[in-house]
């Protein structure tokens, strides 16, 4: 009696010590290790490990194993600015931050776009990309001509992206209410953009035009962008900021020297300016 | 054309992968689980506390997060895991879990008058487990040991997130490049399809040996 | 850990977790009698039909969840099948598990022995009591483990609804884990919820199972 009175208790405890555990070490990996030079271990190394999803065209493609895009030639130059080699990652985002706290590879070169929140927990790159909000339609659909034609109709996106936060924000303004559909993925967005479930998609304009020229027969992307002008950055852990330095510094000088300019008009197209300091967050 | 046949040889080299890793975790977690049921069975107070414990963490942690806390975590506490090391023994771990479930309900399954006769009789504890109740659990655990062998090759899809491209992963990069998500499943799809129905044979082909050396 | 965000996040968390059951729950009583009529089905006398049924066990038991789930929810339309995320993730819940359901009972079935059906042979009991009175009592004894192994493994395959937009507890954690970029959180909170759930359910199974022995014996 007295013993079964004591298990539960103990257990409890062990369980709530397991949690303070587990805080405090997620705690340390957030903030812990702040005099880390991640920069001179780089170096030190040879090496640049960064790490990907490589499903973002055209920004990362793995083409039947070979990884392609606009972050593959760009990280690649930067590299070349800092004397070093990279090695690339394909990771699902389920585990692109945690392996970054795990000090699994040194960067992240998913272009996301900085918000305020997620200022709070890592460090971003001065903009690698535009990132502007755009809409993208069924081929061939005549019911949607400009952006405000979404009034009444269905759009998807993507969960926590700041092209879906600048859906909403455009879709409250005009007359008949928006139903927007969050996706954990865009290319689950296409797809149901594909089916007929949705009218329309949003995303960051390179993406769509890319997907459109891939899929003409699918797809078509509506004129103009409707969103203000965003940017899309690299990110790093919060204490890296040599690094960081490093990266932007080489990313300035790439965009001044052309090479950026290169990069832009092979896979978007055209090129197009970007700035060249961390921009404050809108979101 | 659907999918290129440029696309099928990368689909085919990250069968291999899913090939490889799942016969790892189906052989590791063959003897855990074999261990976690007889120390549950048979294995005193104590042990058959443990083997309980083992089942409810394992079996109750789901896969992903497994792997995650393996690979991921592990290092920040200071034990810096490889991702072959991680993902085979996250799912050996995982694995031994359900194993040792499917034993032990199989032992179940024997009546249990066959251990008292074979008590009375005379038989040794060990013989008794080895002659006795073993084969025959085994004979019946066969059809949910396929069952949980095919759903591993399935769960180990899941290593994808230590940055191993297996067969989910590979049907996903190409639905993505391609924009023809239906197309790269449908191929993805078929791959596990030939790796099961395979195994699925092999499993039918011992179901019935066994049936027949039980009569 | 932050806490701040977790609690911020709380009532969505709390509210797929009830989405997620509710469509595990449903997803598994829909499989549990396709997978009984399936393996029953299995020894029906017509050749065509088992060999039917061997199909469908084996395309659905032989390919992922997430592919399944994908091609009826995406390829349905151009069939003129349109269904609502949430029904779709519930008939392919069922569909999916009741593959491995009815290769359960086919094995449980397999474990009777045979001589205690010619016996109820013998003294002259109906077919359809054999099944009721025999071979299904002595059959569910023996599956009940792996019908809670298979429960709990479904209870983990719940998190591919989310692919379609299902607003489970995957679907929610995702949106706090892309608004807030929080790494280890999300994971260690999925962790907590399924560890719950899965508890709950092995501690009714291992009642369950305990009955029916009790049952047997006492039917014995």
């Amino acid at each position: 009696m007295d013993n079964d009175q004591r298990m539960p208790m103990s257990r409890r405890t062990a369980l709530r010590l397991g949690l303070a555990g587990l805080a405090s070490a997620g705690f340390a990996a957030g903030q812990g290790t702040a005099f880390a030079d991640t920069l001179a271990d780089v170096k030190k190394r040879g090496e640049l490990v960064v790490a990907t999803e490589m499903q973002f065209p055209p920004f990362d493609i793995s083409d039947n194993g070979v990884y392609k895009g606009v972050d593959r030639e760009l990280i690649d130059a930067v590299a070349k600015e800092l004397g070093v080699k990279v090695s690339y990652l394909d990771l699902p985002w389920t585990s692109v931050l945690p392996g970054l706290e795990a000090k699994k590879f040194d960067l992240v070169i998913a272009p996301v776009t900085i918000t305020k929140e997620r200022m709070k927990h890592y460090a971003f790159s001065v903009p690698i990309a535009e990132a502007t909000a755009a809409l993208m339609k069924r081929a061939g659909d005549k019911s949607i001509a400009k952006p405000e034609d979404i009034a009444g109709k269905t759009v998807g996106g993507q969960k926590g992206t700041a092209q879906l936060a600048q859906l909403k924000e455009f879709a409250a303004k005009l007359g008949k209410p928006v139903e927007v559909k969050e996706y954990v993925d865009n290319n689950q967005s296409y797809a149901d953009l594909a089916a007929g479930r949705i009218d329309a998609s949003v995303n960051s304009l390179p993406n769509l035009a890319y997907a459109a020229a891939q899929r003409p027969d699918a797809f078509a992307v509506v004129t103009p962008p409707f969103g203000q002008p965003t940017y899309f950055s690299w990110v790093a852990r919060l204490d890296d900021k040599t690094l960081m330095d490093a990266v932007n510094a080489a990313i300035v000088k790439l965009d001044g020297d052309g090479t950026m300019a290169k990069i832009q008009k092979n896979w978007f197209g055209q090129s197009m300016a970007l700035p060249t300091t961390v921009p404050e967050p809108a979101i | 054309m659907l999918v290129s046949a440029h696309s099928l040889g990368y689909l085919a080299q990250a069968a291999g992968v899913t090939v490889a890793l799942s016969l790892a975790g189906i052989a590791f977690g063959f003897v855990i689980g074999t261990l976690v049921c007889v120390a549950r069975v048979s294995g005193g107070p104590a042990l058959a506390r443990l083997g309980g414990a083992y089942v409810s963490v394992f079996r109750g942690v789901p896969l992903l997060v497994l792997l995650l806390f393996i690979y991921y975590f592990l290092p920040i506490v200071g034990l810096d895991v490889p991702a072959l090391v991680a993902a085979i023994g996250g799912l050996s771990l995982s694995s031994g879990a359900y194993q040792a479930e499917i034993l032990r309900g199989a032992l179940n399954g024997v009546p249990r008058g066959q251990t008292e006769a074979a008590t009375a009789l005379g038989y040794s504890n060990l013989d008794l487990w080895r002659r006795i109740l073993l084969p025959q659990a085994l004979r019946i655990s066969i059809p949910p040991m396929i069952n949980e062998f095919i759903l591993l090759i399935k769960a180990s899809s899941l290593v994808s997130v230590v940055g191993i491209a297996e067969i989910t992963r590979v049907s996903m990069n190409i639905a993505s490049m391609t924009y023809r998500p239906l197309e790269a499943y449908v191929a993805g799809g078929l791959f596990y399809l030939a790796i099961n129905l395979t195994l699925a044979g092999l499993g039918g082909l011992a179901e019935r040996r066994a049936l027949a050396g039980a009569r | 850990m932050s806490w701040d965000v977790l609690l911020h996040y709380a009532p969505a968390l709390i509210r797929g977790f009830g989405v997620t059951i509710a469509c595990w729950a449903s997803g598994c009583a829909l499989g549990l009698v396709l997978g009984f009529a399936v393996a029953l089905g299995a020894e029906a006398p017509s050749r065509a039909l088992r060999a039917v049924l061997r199909v469908y066990v084996e395309v659905l038991r032989g390919t992922p969840f997430l592919m399944q789930l994908f091609i009826l929810y995406a390829g349905g339309p151009s069939l003129g099948l349109r269904l609502s995320a949430t029904t779709a993730g519930v008939l392919g819940l069922g569909l999916y598990s009741s593959a491995y359901f009815s290769e359960i009972f086919r094995g449980a079935f397999a474990a009777v022995p045979r001589g205690l059906i010619e016996a109820a042979m013998s003294v002259g009991m109906a077919p359809f009591d054999i099944l009721a009175r025999v071979r299904a009592p002595i059959a569910f004894v023996a599956a009940s483990p792996p019908i809670v192994n298979t429960l709990i493994v479904m209870s983990k395959e719940t998190v591919v609804l989310s692919i379609i937009t299902v607003p489970e507890l995957m679907y929610e954690m995702q949106t706090m884990a892309a608004e807030t970029f929080t790494a280890f959180d999300a994971i260690f909170a999925m962790a907590v919820f399924y560890w719950c759930l899965v508890e709950v359910v092995s501690r009714i199974g291992r009642r369950v199972e305990k009955r029916a022995a009790a049952f047997l014996v006492s039917h014995a």
